[in-house]
């Protein structure tokens, strides 16, 4: 066993500095714009107006040198079936990261990166402590060494089977062989387009038909009754929708150009039993997520991408860290609805993405809607009454509501098969989820009067997600249909429910 | 129709809650004092003074009598072999089951005034969500939390 010890690469003090940098941006550009004020009322330069300069100067060397210390200081090796990592500014630490314990291994290159053919490598665990204790970071590593990693881990691997049967490795070894590396999905050049494009669109739209509108108005002939009035309306509508519209244009174009210099080239590979991701152009990312870690599948469609029949998957996965966004996993960023169920199916065997639905019952449809007419109403009145004759236009509301509430109606339903509960809702996206029982932490039912009236209830589980818990939801089933699945859910009536029945 | 729960909370935990309820409703009772006397300096006009009488009483029904009572009596929990079941709510009535494989920790937890009445409440983790038995006897929470942790060590994942 080799007990050299690895060092980072000098890069990766560059990469300290520049996070320290991106820390301390917020505190800089105040310190300057105050300074900058002040700077106007005093018309000679007195030495110390360049006080703030040089406390900035010396924030910047403490930067860059605590940026060089930390590098000095960072070694890695490998002994005894474990990765170690010493580091630390003042206080010495050490971490040893048994390799079994390795979840897994995620790349990242960014554009300091590229250039070295460096990779930043994120080692994820199965820590269940505190959000910091689960991973390690290697800021900067040539790939060769970042290969490395992964080839002591195999070996460790290899050697702990081998004390086991020698048989079983062979076997292991040829299916290794013959499995790895299955492409499953790539995001074309068209839907990559289309994802960027739809990503925050709906506002840019709705704003966009409120510009429309305010010139429309002219065709109106309010303007006899109320002349000032309106003419001071339409003219302070105008200006707020054009801002507004040219607000969100805006956040659009960033939008489009920020997901697509993220999801650039977006590929998923299966390997074994992780799936891995890689994605970007400026920078690189590869993200493994092992499949036995997955605790559920949800398929969301925004009313858009429904339109077009595209939908997105995500991946709900257990363990990691709080800090990283990434544990909801887009598994398929856009996908055309009709094509998920091949690559789905390979890579979650044991799944029925195509159950038999249940849906909410016909008596169920007012609940859908009912209430927001509590809320609904008085708006209404009161917008129309002093806004009118444009607050009537909030009359709109009514049929909105009505249909989103039918449609909600409409979407409801779930779906017990074998050990898979698949449950789907929408709010204005649709969400389908499918989860195993073995995944759920919990199961709730909910009844209100007006529900038990109707023998109505509704049904929510949660299941674990990053450091947290992502929760279903289904609103106004059958009373009976959710005490199923109750009764499905427990242990204990599960065998009830076995006997019971002839097979 | 699914059976309830078989156990209740503590009788008890309806007086603790009563007393939750007077604490809030003796500073509605000032608020409506201070409300009125000011009324009767300025000269007010003479419903403001039904008003402030009125509130306060139907504030002080509510969550004195009325809300705790319902309460109470909704609260069942139920800790079988593989699974607790726990029933509880005001109007809308919730019922959560949660398998013992799922349980991670139990906790029980006793602030000033439950221990005045000599109860503690009892916490239920799993990996993503905490369930909370408000009112149960010491002793009782006790027994319980240490079968509840014996149960979920032996529980097996079967699927």
């Amino acid at each position: 066993m080799s007990n050299e010890r690895f060092k980072l690469h000098p890069i990766s003090a560059a990469v300290n500095f520049i996070k320290g940098l991106k820390d301390l941006i917020f505190p800089f550009i105040f310190i300057f714009v105050v300074n900058g004020f002040q700077g106007d009322s005093y018309e000679g330069g007195h030495w110390t107006d360049f006080v703030p300069y040089i406390v900035g100067f010396l924030v910047l060397t403490i930067i860059l040198g605590s940026g060089i210390i930390k590098w000095k200081r960072f070694v890695y090796w490998f002994e005894e079936d474990e990765l170690r990592i010493e580091y630390g500014l003042f206080v010495k630490k050490k971490r040893y990261i048994p390799f079994e314990r390795i979840q897994s291994l995620n790349y990242t290159e960014s554009i300091l990166h590229r250039p070295f053919k460096l990779v930043k490598v994120t080692i994820e665990t199965a820590g269940s402590g505190s959000a910091k204790e689960a991973e390690a970071e290697l800021t900067a590593i040539t790939r060769e060494n970042a290969k490395r990693i992964e080839a002591e881990m195999a070996i460790a691997k290899k050697r702990k089977a081998n004390i086991l049967t020698d048989e079983a490795i062979s076997m292991e070894d040829q299916i290794h062989e013959t499995d790895t590396s299955i492409p499953i999905f790539k995001l074309s050049m068209k839907d990559l387009i289309i994802l960027a494009t739809t990503s925050g669109g709906i506002g840019v739209v709705f704003s966009g038909v409120a510009v429309f509108m305010s010139q429309f108005s002219d065709i109106i002939p309010y303007e006899k009754i109320y002349d000032e009035f309106v003419v001071f309306l339409k003219f302070g509508f105008f200006i707020v929708a054009i801002s507004i519209f040219v607000f969100l244009l805006f956040a659009w174009i960033i939008s489009v150009i920020l997901t697509t210099l993220n999801y650039y080239q977006f590929t998923i590979v299966q390997d074994n039993n992780q799936i891995i991701l890689t994605r970007g152009l400026l920078e690189k990312k590869k993200v493994s997520i092992p499949i036995g870690r997955v605790q559920g599948i949800r398929i969301v469609e925004n009313p858009l991408r429904q339109l077009f029949g595209y939908c997105t998957v995500i991946v709900e996965s257990a363990g990691g860290s709080l800090e990283d966004q990434d544990k909801k996993i887009r598994l398929f960023p856009l996908v055309k609805k009709s094509e998920i169920k091949q690559p789905l199916n390979k890579l979650f065997a044991d799944f029925d993405f195509e159950p038999a639905w249940t849906t909410s019952p016909n008596e169920a449809k007012p609940f859908y809607y009912r209430l927001d007419f509590l809320w609904m109403l008085p708006v209404i009145a009161a917008v129309s009454y002093f806004y009118y004759p444009y607050g009537l236009l909030s009359l709109l509301l009514i049929p909105i509501v009505l249909l989103l509430g039918l449609w909600q109606h409409h979407s409801a339903g779930f779906s017990l098969h074998r050990n898979q509960l698949s449950l789907r809702y929408r709010g204005i996206s649709k969400y389908t989820f499918f989860i195993e029982k073995k995944r759920m932490q919990s199961l709730e039912m909910t009844q209100s009067p007006f529900q038990k009236r109707k023998s109505l209830a509704s049904i929510e589980t949660t299941i674990k997600s990053g450091m947290l818990g992502a929760t279903a939801k289904v609103d106004h089933l059958k009373v009976e249909d959710i005490e199923k699945v109750m009764t499905w859910y427990e242990p204990s009536g599960h065998e009830v429910i076995e006997k019971g029945q002839p097979h | 129709m699914r059976k309830e729960p078989i156990n209740q909370i503590s009788p008890k935990g309806l007086k603790v809650w009563r007393l939750y309820g007077l604490m809030h409703s003796a500073i509605i009772w000032l608020l409506a004092i201070g409300a009125g006397v000011l009324n009767w300096w300025l000269e007010g006009p003479w419903w403001v003074m039904v008003i402030c009488v009125v509130l306060p009483i139907l504030y002080t029904y509510i969550f004195v009598y009325l809300f705790p009572k319902l309460r109470w009596l909704r609260w069942r929990y139920e800790v079988r072999e593989q699974e607790i079941e726990l029933q509880h709510g005001l109007f809308v009535v919730k019922r959560t089951l949660v398998p013992m494989v799922r349980v991670q920790h139990v906790d029980t937890e006793q602030g000033p005034i439950l221990r005045r009445y000599d109860l503690a409440s009892i916490t239920i983790s799993t990996a993503a969500t905490n369930h909370t038995i408000p009112a149960l006897i010491t002793s009782e929470a006790d027994e319980l939390r240490s079968r509840i942790s014996t149960l979920a060590r032996v529980a097996e994942d079967d699927v």
